[in-house]
């Protein structure tokens, strides 16, 4: 099955957002680690912007990106939101509040305890009421999204893709290691825009010894291994350095999905 | 989307009990399945337990699973023979060809909220490093652990969208099935009490003290209620054509309103309505049956009474069951296929367990008393938080 991307967003430790991290992502050894610039959540109002918690923030920046270079109007766009672990930070809270002997919970991290907690964001911030859900398969989330938003495109013509994973708090970070903040976005289309663009085939089939591609350079191996929503990666290279490519994702169960990437010109 | 996704089997276990039999009874006994509890400040609320919880033995090889809300995915997997069921349907497609999309909130948060008691987090400030996070607090903990104990291979993921959660985990399948990526498909919801619900519903003033008391004047909130169901979903021809509960259609929207309240013009809700008749190919006046949200807040339940008189559905016979079992969160969805199915079969219009009256100000057909009728088209409404709505259009072909 075939579906085509119309743009992408990112931002993590030295990907600050597409435009970069393209050009970045698509020359050997330009990588350099470094601290993830602040997300921003356009389109809230004041109150939900301060409301609104820093994986929605993720979110909404690598979307909004995705939507930008795709030049689609948010309204009709069913989105899929990808995440291992939600939001780690408000779990804290919210168990370190109900251990206390007078229990008073907030309910504002209530509400933002749900797992979908940024995909009611992102409705609230662009005014969209097309589908949305949101998912999790621990560190094989990405992909899991990815299949999804792909087989989503049977009947949708578009589809936005948003995987996004946070490093757990202290008191959780033993349990869940995630060292680095990270999220990517895709926009996709099983209409051919206009331009160049890059085509995907996929499929869904056994495991064989076909091995998850891993980045070459050790800096961003180290990413795509240290972030679920950084299992990206490899496609958001073949994005950059406009190089077919064959990028697998190895499932929590006994299968893959295969995504054959292809680079079209202008007709 | 259109689906015609034969339903072939389906279970549910909720405070009602284990099984369809038990919610048979239930359903058409009008009773509520309710308890009275209070919450440590004393506050009263009521609470839909499933009993034997603290009983259930988790299988040794899945031990660090061990949590309220994989025990009650186990208990239900094992109602009415399903996960045999489940594995027949291997053995004829291959492990690979079965899929297992689960929807749940809450997950296994509760051990997470107990090890925060527990004095050795005082000391520590933090968890230590062997606490099964990945088995229990975790989103995809519920739909790992299914896969785990039924064997099956295909995709697995967990939605997570608060209260539709089991709702959209169909619209999963059905594409899972559509795409050919599977043959068959666990549809599944699991949530479980916890306080993080309990307290957090408490915290926005949404608990009924009493009960619900759905699309009555007087409603005064919720009881969260705790319940695991499944369905095994495909073609109708994998297993031989047959008659019996079909998925005709899944409505997926968003409110794009705010985190909590229900568009006040009923948009979303809608949206997800009209997208689930247009799937299935119906007409509002082809629908024998709504099995609303129906929570019982203020707002929520009327919100989803416009809804229903925007999209033609006021004549409709429509109930909730949320005074049967409670609010069962993201197995919201899958508890209403499951109740549905269950009524089809009988032919038995289910009432509103719990409400004595209808708010005078409503316009929707609801039921009050159950009594024996046909259902052949239903939908099945579920909104959650983050206004995320799903509907789902069920068929009973004979």
């Amino acid at each position: 099955m075939i579906a085509y991307i119309a743009g992408w967003g990112v931002l993590g430790p030295g990907l600050p957002d597409a435009e970069t991290a393209g050009a970045i992502l698509a020359a050997e050894g330009a990588y350099r680690d470094g601290v993830a610039r602040a997300p921003i959540a356009a389109g809230l109002s004041p109150n939900e912007a301060r409301r609104c918690p820093a994986t929605a923030r993720y979110a909404l920046d690598v979307g909004q990106q995705a939507l930008r270079a795709a030049g689609w109007d948010p309204g009709e766009v069913p989105t899929v939101l990808a995440s291992g672990s939600g939001d780690l930070e408000i779990s804290d809270k919210n168990c370190r509040s109900l251990a206390q002997a007078a229990i008073a919970l907030s309910p504002t991290l209530f509400h933002n305890s749900v797992h979908n907690a940024a995909g009611g964001y992102w409705g609230i911030a662009t005014g969209s009421r097309a589908a949305t859900i949101s998912l999790s398969a621990y560190d094989e989330s990405f992909a899991a999204g990815l299949l999804e938003a792909l087989m989503t495109l049977g009947t949708a013509r578009r589809c936005l893709l948003i995987a996004y994973d946070l490093p757990a708090p202290g008191a959780l970070a033993a349990v869940r290691k995630v060292p680095v903040p990270f999220a990517a976005a895709l926009a996709l289309t099983s209409e051919r825009p206009a331009g160049p663009v890059a085509r995907l085939s996929w499929r869904w089939g056994p495991q064989d010894l076909e091995a998850e591609a891993p980045m070459a350079e050790p800096a961003l191996e180290a990413l795509r291994a240290a972030n679920p929503a950084a299992r990206s990666l490899p496609l958001l290279q073949a994005l950059s350095a406009r190089q077919p490519r064959t990028v697998s994702w190895t499932y929590p169960a006994d299968g893959a999905l295969r995504v054959a990437v292809a680079f079209e010109e202008s007709r | 989307m259109g689906t015609g996704l034969a339903i072939h089997r389906y279970t549910v276990t909720s405070a009602f009990g284990r099984g369809l039999a038990a919610h048979r009874a239930g359903l058409m006994s009008g009773r509520s399945g309710l308890s009275a509890h209070a919450l440590a400040d004393g506050s009263p609320c009521a609470i839909g337990r499933v009993a034997g919880l603290e009983d259930v033995a988790m299988p040794a090889s899945l031990a660090r699973y061990d949590c309220r809300n994989n025990r009650l995915a186990l208990l239900a997997l094992e109602a009415d023979g399903f996960a045999e069921s489940v594995a027949a349907a291997i053995r004829i497609l291959g492990a690979g060809g079965v899929g297992v999309v689960v929807g749940t909130s809450t997950s296994g948060i509760g051990a997470t909220e107990a090890a925060y008691r527990a004095p050795a987090f005082a000391e520590r400030g933090a968890l230590a490093a062997d606490f099964p996070y990945r088995e229990t607090h975790n989103v995809f903990s519920c739909g790992d652990f299914c896969r785990r104990y039924l064997g099956a291979k295909g995709p697995a993921l967990v939605v997570s969208t608060a209260c539709s959660s089991s709702a959209k985990a169909f619209g999963v399948a059905a594409r899972l099935i559509a795409s050919g990526t599977c043959r068959a498909v666990v549809v599944g919801g699991v949530d479980s009490l916890c306080d993080t619900t309990l307290y957090g519903f408490h915290s926005l003033g949404l608990l009924s003290p009493t009960g619900p008391r759905p699309f009555s004047a007087d409603r005064d909130g919720i009881a969260i209620g705790e319940a695991g169901g499944f369905a095994l979903v495909g073609p109708a021809d994998v297993f031989g054509a047959r008659g019996g509960l079909y998925l005709a259609g899944v409505g997926d929207s968003a409110d794009a309103y705010h985190m909590t309240a229900p568009h006040p013009e009923a948009r979303g809700a809608c949206a997800a309505i009209a997208a689930a008749l247009g799937g299935a190919g119906w007409r509002p006046e082809d629908v024998d049956y709504v099995h609303l949200h129906g929570t019982g807040t203020l707002h929520n339940d009327a919100a989803e009474d416009l809804g229903l008189a925007h999209m033609g559905l006021a004549a409709a016979p429509a109930s909730s069951t949320k005074g049967a079992v409670g609010h069962t969160l993201g197995a919201a969805g899958i508890c209403g296929a499951a109740l549905v199915g269950l009524a089809m079969d009988a032919g038995y219009l289910p009432g509103t367990a719990n409400t004595g009256a209808r708010d005078p100000s409503f316009h929707s057909n609801l039921l009050l008393s159950g009594r024996p009728g046909a259902i052949r088209r239903a939908l099945v409404n579920t909104f959650g938080f983050g206004g995320s709505n799903c509907t789902l259009a069920l068929e009973w072909r004979p």
